[in-house]
């Protein structure tokens, strides 16, 4: 009877995401992944890197073609003045083929990345671990900023930026290991997997800002990580929340909202409220950076595509879309269209050569069987949905309209720059009107 | 270069997200169509034969009007502005229902053909959106244009005999004698339920079994039951609902307080009054079906409420004067306040609700 009761939970808990409004995002892809352990994907024969791969400026190339470079050794440095700047590392042992340009994902821009010819497969870390014993908050801090880590969790922020504005400002340290997006499941695996080292690396960023309060925000169900619940048992000061289903409350500030009740407000950062969001990812890198000195150079992704189901592999980052989709056996050239990190907000390719970078979670293929939905799109019949679903409480078509017509008064009143492109108004429209990009726009006109 | 790659082209880049829930136009139409269709079936075994007729004339009506164009539109080139016929037939359904029962058929092929052609292709090609309720507009325009005829005293026989407009209702008072147009109206219309032989009254026949009025009321219950179903599951905007029917409720208690009988109690007038002010089928059925569709109503949810209120007080207003078909004109007059309301009330989002601790 325990048994059936703990497997219809464990289905309920993984079956649908229920939104605002009472919309339900089906969990398919997630269910699919979510019991596949990584397996770890070895490196292409040419890895490609990017040398701008988080919200900030681009880093600096500091080697030549021609040259030799070790795993985890820093390949695009910052300027001191760059605040917000993020080294670059090189993922394998290998030989810089050349340095040129190619269209980011993220940005749609040309952008610089080395390709490195692969030497081999050695992983030996680059830089001597730490102990935080033994140096100060302030060289831990340094650490991270050199390990290259930004926001595993999509927002791609410098870590070592958001724990120094938080630092002795905080009273709540929330870890995001809600994993919102309908097809990733690879921050479940991470738990499942390397919980030691993860909650070692929570614990260690509450140190650095000074978190009384450790809040590990999940929405598995009791008993469905037993390991990982019976480590945090002996944790005295990590609470574990668990969290409605919901896809939207993965948004940090919605997510404090709903562990602490507070709202913060839109000019205000959540560590002038005492609270910050860090996603599970994260906190493995700090871990790896600080007690084994790796950099970030690899990260866990959930490869998706109806014929294979979903894999959970443990990439290096650099690796070509292509590679990766070879190692699970599903040819690039079947899929008419391929999806980086969220099926809801990640980008779509033009190209299977284009690489995994600090920001994807997952990739997800789609073959000509399964075309994009707004393709078809007709005309807006004003049922209310967009808004009824919106988390932010916004009015999607009320700003699709004043974007239409160029209102920028309008935008404002509208609240447009609240928006926080998560692609629900876009999912529920019975016209297929993909509202996402159009608030995109808004916001840039804004 | 590899066979593979000589095959290979660039993936179809396209914008996030890559998903959709799966519930598209055309099926939110056909599951309104269906469950319109009981209320349909609910009202032809009150009503016989000549309410399915009405509901066949509509759907025919808009069907043709519906086809025509579609061909036109193809043969010119031009993308049909309908991919389906889903929402022409929920339109020529709602007429259909909308109609009163001894309305001729030739009045029910007039508003379906403007309702089809005017207010859903005309409207919707030179304005940005329907800002009148197709129906409603269709009907109100019939209803007045008869209205002026009416007071020509040209057709009298024939208006006298039922259309959409019924001078005959401006022989009842309202008012102080609400009860007495009650009493007229079981005498006139209500007797026993067929088969089962239950004798009902005038209150009991507006909820359960009413053979006069819109074709849509037959069964006031079913129409409660099957709307509130529509509105959970598909969505509709409930608060126009909840707020029409609600400020009924509330203005018909009102009204029973306020107008007495000395022969009845308080409580059978209350009622009495929420029967005929809440079940008749140009309440409940328009505050459910038309009231509620999308171009023409408010987005922003309290002005939804605000839109529902004043739709309950214009048509009380209406009734009151015996204007007892006046729920359409008031419809269609709340839709054109729509823009307005969409402008008022727009709720604070997220992060606007709170004051600012940056100094």
């Amino acid at each position: 009877m325990a048994r059936k009761k703990k497997k219809i939970d464990e289905e309920r808990t993984h079956r649908k995401f229920k939104e605002k409004g009472g919309f339900e995002l089906d969990l398919r892809m997630k269910r699919e992944a979510i019991t596949d352990p990584f397996t770890e994907v070895p490196p292409a024969e040419e890895m490609t890197v990017f040398l701008r791969q988080h919200v900030g400026p681009e880093a600096k190339p500091l080697i030549q073609e021609g040259d030799f470079v070790e795993y985890g050794e820093k390949i695009g440095g910052i300027e001191e003045d760059e605040e917000w700047g993020v080294p670059v590392h090189s993922p394998v042992n290998g030989i810089v083929k050349e340095i040129k340009m190619m269209e980011h994902p993220v940005s749609g821009d040309e952008e610089r990345i080395v390709v490195i010819e692969t030497e081999d497969e050695e992983t030996k870390p680059y830089y001597d671990p730490l102990d935080p014993k033994d140096v100060t908050k302030d060289e831990l801090l340094e650490r991270i900023k050199e390990a290259g880590i930004v926001g595993l969790g999509g927002a791609i922020c410098p870590t070592n930026v958001k724990l120094s504005y938080a630092k002795d400002k905080v009273s709540h340290l929330i870890i995001n290991a809600k994993e919102s997006d309908p097809n990733i499941a690879c921050d479940v695996r991470l738990i499942s997997e390397r919980a030691e080292e993860m909650i070692d690396g929570i614990k260690l960023m509450a140190y650095i800002i000074g978190a009384d309060n450790i809040v590990f925000a999940t929405r598995t169900q009791e008993g469905e990580l037993p390991e990982f619940e019976n480590l945090l048992k002996r944790e005295k000061n990590i609470d574990i929340v668990r969290v409605r289903p919901n896809y939207s409350i993965g948004y940090g500030r919605l997510l404090i909202t709903e562990i602490l009740g507070k709202e913060i407000p839109q000019d205000t950062h959540s560590y002038d409220m005492g609270a910050l969001v860090h996603n599970v990812g994260t906190a493995y890198a700090v871990y790896k950076a600080i007690r084994e000195g790796e950099p970030l150079v690899s990260r866990g992704i959930t490869y998706y595509s109806k014929d294979i189901g979903g894999r959970n592999l443990w990439v290096r980052i650099g690796t070509p879309v292509k590679h990766i989709m070879d190692f699970v056996d599903a040819p690039a050239i079947d899929f008419e269209r391929v999806a980086l990190g969220s099926i809801m907000m990640g980008p779509a390719i033009s190209d299977p050569s284009i690489p995994i970078t600090k920001a994807d979670s997952g990739v997800t293929g789609f073959t000509e069987k399964e075309p994009h939905p707004y393709e078809d799109k007709t005309w807006c019949i004003r049922c209310g949905y967009c808004n009824e679903v919106c988390p932010m409480d916004l009015y999607p078509q009320l700003i699709m309209k004043a974007e239409k017509k160029g209102d920028k008064k309008r935008l404002r009143q509208l609240n447009t720059d609240v928006c926080i492109d998560c692609g629900l108004c876009s999912f529920v429209c019975p016209a297929r009107i993909n509202y996402r990009p159009i608030l995109s726009r808004a916001k840039s006109e804004m | 270069m590899l066979e593979e790659e000589k095959k290979a082209r660039p993936y179809k880049v396209v914008n996030p997200p890559h998903v959709h829930i799966g519930l598209d136009k055309n099926e939110l139409m056909l599951k309104t169509f269906l469950l319109m269709s009981i209320i349909a079936y609910a009202s032809v075994m009150v009503m016989g034969l000549q309410a399915l007729f009405h509901i066949l004339v509509a759907l025919g009506t808009v069907l043709v009007v519906y086809n025509s164009v579609t061909a036109y539109q193809r043969w010119k080139g031009v993308k049909p502005t309908y991919d389906s016929p889903g929402s022409p037939l929920v339109a020529g359904m709602i007429v259909g229902l909308a109609m009163p029962l001894e309305s001729p058929y030739l009045v029910t092929v007039v508003v379906a053909f403007m309702t089809m052609f005017v207010f859903k292709y005309i409207q919707g090609k030179y304005l940005d959106h329907k800002y009148l309720n197709p129906v409603a507009t269709s009907k109100s325009i019939v209803l007045l244009a008869l209205y002026g005829v009416a007071t020509l005293n040209v057709f009298e026989g024939a208006l006298q005999g039922g259309m959409l407009f019924h001078p005959h209702h401006y022989q009842h008072n309202m008012m102080g004698g609400f009860a007495d147009m009650m009493g007229f109206f079981e005498s006139a219309f209500v007797d026993t339920i067929p088969f089962f032989g239950i004798e009902i009254s005038a209150t009991q026949a507006h909820f359960f079994w009413q053979p006069h009025g819109w074709i849509g009321s037959g069964m006031g219950i079913v129409v409660l039951v099957v709307g509130s179903i529509a509105v959970y599951w598909l969505r509709y905007k409930w608060r126009i609902v909840v707020s029409t029917l609600g400020t009924m409720t509330i203005l018909a208690i009102v009204a029973a307080l306020v107008w007495q009988n000395g022969d009845i109690s308080t409580a059978d007038m209350i009622t009495m009054r929420i029967a005929f002010h809440v079940f008749s089928g140009s309440i409940l059925f328009m505050a459910f079906f038309m009231a509620t569709e999308p171009q023409s109503t408010p987005m922003p949810e309290f002005s939804q409420f605000l839109f529902g209120v004043g739709l309950a007080v214009l048509t009380f207003v209406f009734q009151l004067n015996g204007f007892l078909g006046g729920s359409i004109i008031a419809l269609v007059i709340m839709n054109m306040t729509t823009p307005l309301l969409d402008r008022i009330v727009i709720k604070k989002p997220y992060g606007h609700r709170v004051k600012s601790v940056v100094d």
